[in-house]
């Protein structure tokens, strides 16, 4: 599975949404995900993923495809990629 | 203008004895115990032998990440309220939800949430803890989702004052919606704190009962000679209070009025109970509600199985009941569902409305060999069947000194 495509699954289950709807694309603030629910998925995302993402990078993501970025980068870093 | 008075319009319960009113009814009136042995995987070290579960599973209540996002306590407390509602029949979509209100009651609050942090810290030495932890341990969550899963603005008040946090805010909603300030509140409590960590901190005080060797189901024994101790439960329950005018003129099931409530302090131990302060809370209700001793059908007691509380509770029934105190029947269900805490006196109130409403009286089970020293006319063994009182007493009594009485009386 891609990278987009596990943060896709794993948005879809922690936000309710039908994983076909979840356009990479579209901010995320108005599929109603608020700063304190983008938080916690962050957080699951980063556990799934084995990686962190900076608090300055964390300002930066507003879709679903700016975090795929961050993540890529970061699985690189780690030499994970 | 005639006092404003309260109406209980609905109830929804979360117990180890069902997850609905009616299931929770049922299992009184038969004398079944949820008491159980704890799986391993909840008791580990703490040497505790049992307790008294709810057979919960978040679905399809809450979706998948619901269920990892609101902690046990707050699903108890959603499954309840919503329970309660529903039965009130009250249309939230056309009411003034500016005027509806939540008080709730809790120990602990989050305790699994809590204790799932700490586990991650500094039992597995990772300090990255998941960001919701703040918001889903905090004592006011479990109200606080309850008003903002149900759109209700009114006054919120959260009260933890241990065994009567959850009869504290049956009892001060009832006074809210009396003083004009709401006209409908959703009150009670939950309790979700069956962690081994809590475990072991309550096995140290030397106060919960082993499994009874014959049936663990029966080592919960309130009023008993062989009594050992109290059993810790969780659950919730949950009831609409509503401004009796307003509930009739809508056709609202009106299941009883909550008319008194009595609120008292020992102020002498954090933990040992004292009759005259459990006293002043039953003559403070009973001078409220304007009733004589004997007008009360029915009493559940606080009766937790402990050596000194249990006789300090009868001694106290005696001095308010004086000459009564032999006919009015006393029992204690925590024989059957366990000592939910914080959700106490909530769970217990709506063991009193069986009382009130169908005259089932739910009775101490496993009462063989009454204590001679508590002595109160006990329903003991099996529930029974009288006329529904005119009214009843439910009674809590936490850690702390707080002592919490309660009235409901016929509609």
């Amino acid at each position: 599975m891609s990278t987009l495509a596990r943060i896709q699954d794993l948005a879809a289950k922690e936000f309710s949404i039908d994983p076909k709807s979840l356009d990479p694309h579209v901010q995320l603030d108005t599929l109603g995900i608020d700063s304190l629910s983008f938080i916690e998925f962050m957080f699951k995302v980063e556990e799934e993923f084995g990686v962190s993402v900076s608090d300055e990078n964390l300002k930066g993501i507003k879709t679903l495809a700016d975090l795929e970025r961050h993540i890529v980068d970061a699985l690189a870093a780690a030499g994970k990629g | 203008m005639a006092a404003r008075r309260v109406a209980v319009t609905g109830a929804g319960v979360v117990s180890p004895l069902g997850k609905s009113l009616a299931e929770f009814h049922a299992a009184l009136a038969e004398g079944r115990s949820g008491i159980r042995r704890l799986p391993e995987s909840l008791a580990q070290g703490s040497g505790v032998q049992v307790g008294a579960l709810v057979d919960w599973n978040p679905a399809p209540l809450f979706n998948e990440a619901e269920a990892v996002n609101i902690d046990r306590v707050s699903q108890f407390a959603l499954a309840a309220a919503a329970q309660a509602l529903a039965a009130s029949r009250l249309d939230l979509s056309a009411a003034d939800r500016d005027r509806i209100g939540v008080y709730w009651g809790t120990g602990m609050g989050g305790a699994h949430t809590l204790e799932g942090a700490y586990k991650h810290v500094y039992g597995a030495g990772e300090w990255r803890v998941r960001p919701l932890t703040v918001v889903m341990a905090m004592n006011n969550a479990a109200g606080s989702n309850v008003a903002v899963r149900h759109g209700l603005r009114g006054p919120f008040a959260n009260f933890s004052t241990a065994c009567s946090s959850s009869a504290m805010a049956l009892g001060e909603a009832m006074r809210t919606i009396m003083a004009g300030r709401a006209d409908a509140i959703v009150a009670g409590g939950s309790e979700a704190l069956l962690t081994p960590g809590t475990l072991a901190a309550w096995q140290a005080l030397r106060t919960l009962a082993p499994a009874d060797a014959a049936d663990p189901a029966a080592s919960c024994k309130p009023f008993d000679k062989r009594r050992a101790g109290l059993v810790l439960g969780e659950g919730a329950a949950a009831f609409v209070l509503e401004e009796e005018s307003r509930a009739r003129a809508r056709g609202a099931p009106i299941h009883a009025l909550l008319t008194a409530y009595g609120n008292s302090c020992d102020a002498a131990h954090m933990s040992r109970p004292d009759r005259d302060g459990q006293v002043r809370a039953m003559r403070e209700a009973l001078i409220e509600a304007g009733l004589e001793p004997n007008a009360i059908g029915y009493i559940n007691a606080h009766g937790t199985a402990t050596a000194v509380g249990d006789v300090v509770e009868a001694e106290a029934i005696n001095v308010v009941f004086g000459a009564a105190a032999s006919d009015v029947p006393v029992s204690s269900t925590k024989s059957l569902h366990g000592h939910l805490l914080g959700g106490a006196g909530a769970l217990e109130f709506a063991v009193a409305l069986l009382a009130l409403e169908k005259g089932v009286l739910a009775p101490t089970a496993f009462l063989e060999q009454p204590d001679p020293a508590c002595r109160v006319r006990h329903v003991r063994l099996r529930a029974e069947r009288v006329a529904p009182p005119r009214a009843v007493m439910s009674n809590s009594f936490a850690f702390g000194g707080s002592n919490v009485v309660l009235i409901a009386e016929r509609a």
